[in-house]
């Protein structure tokens, strides 16, 4: 669909993240896996090996490992402002889930969706916003008048 | 005629359930064994029923002075013909081979399978081989009994 048919929004953080401290909005993640099965291979593989990193580097991010018989492992990940995204690691490498769990990690939770504009500031204009009649001399009504009746020839 | 009379008495007899007057061939056997039959029966049946004892464990672990006791086995078996470097000695003769084998397998608890008894050279080798740990738990046990941080929930009921 065209820019204008989908959805968009304006470049903004969650809270003036960074500003200060800088906080890991992924609140939750939620592995699911079948532990037969082949599509769940690299997702048991990642459990074995990553998982335990990935956690122990990311104290702030709550990890549930749930084995059940599932038809394609998935990886749903909850931010801190509600939103809820989910993966399907099914086939994957385990490669491939380390990369998409760094980048689920990274992320904020707000919408993947179309940016307006590639910047975004609270305070565009320190001293003013320059319009036509900035750094004109002022005068009243009746002022402008009288100065066309003392000099009418300048006018 | 009178074979006839004979058979019908000795089909009525059966009929009622008395045995026949003449032993058949075989009869008085019968009805020894089944008495025996029966008390070997009731004899087998008193003693508890044994329960499958569970598989061996596989589990290796290399002792700290592993190498000292190989070497110390190999010159044993080798006897003098060993030079300085012990681990180069070849194994290609199948009695001394089999005799540091067996001894080691006696002493470790722990021997070589059938499909690496080929890759078997050099005394380097065996070394190589008993030094590898050996672990029985698969990695989802190993990874529950660990230590999990306290940001990591691993859920087993299915």
């Amino acid at each position: 669909m065209t820019a204008r048919g989908t959805a968009s929004r304006y470049l903004g953080s969650v809270l003036r993240n960074g500003l200060g401290r800088y906080v890991c909005q992924l609140q939750r993640l939620s592995l699911a896996f079948s532990p037969g099965g082949q599509s769940s291979r690299g997702a048991r593989g990642y459990i074995e090996e990553k998982v335990l990193d990935f956690a122990k580097q990311n104290p702030g991010v709550v990890v549930y490992v749930t084995p059940q018989k599932c038809r394609s492992p998935t990886v749903v990940a909850e931010y801190l402002n509600g939103a809820v995204r989910e993966e399907i690691i099914a086939d994957k490498t385990v490669a491939e889930i380390t990369q998409l769990v760094q980048k689920l990690a990274n992320q904020s939770g707000l919408e993947i969706i179309r940016i307006r504009k590639p910047f975004h500031t609270d305070n565009p204009s320190i001293q003013g916003q320059w319009h036509p009649f900035t750094n004109k001399p002022s005068t009243l009504p009746g002022q402008s008048l009288r100065r066309l009746e003392q000099q009418p020839n300048k006018v | 005629m009178a074979t006839a009379r004979g058979l019908v008495r000795a089909w009525r007899r059966l009929r009622l359930g008395v045995p026949p007057r003449r032993a058949l061939w075989g009869g008085l056997r019968k009805k020894v064994k089944e008495p025996e039959e029966v008390e070997t029966a009731v004899l087998v049946k008193e003693p508890p029923i044994l329960v499958c004892p569970p598989p061996r464990s596989r589990k290796y672990l290399p002792p700290e002075d592993l190498q000292s006791r190989l070497e110390s086995h190999v010159r044993e078996i080798f006897g003098p013909s060993l030079s300085e470097d012990w681990q180069k000695a070849s194994l290609k003769e199948s009695k001394l081979k089999y005799h540091l084998l067996a001894q080691l397998a006696a002493e470790l608890g722990h021997a070589v399978p059938n499909s690496q008894l080929h890759q078997m050279c050099t005394a380097g080798d065996v070394l190589a081989f008993y030094s590898t740990q050996v672990k029985d738990a698969s990695k989802f046990d190993e990874l529950c009994t660990a230590e999990l941080p306290s940001n990591l929930k691993i859920m087993w009921e299915y």
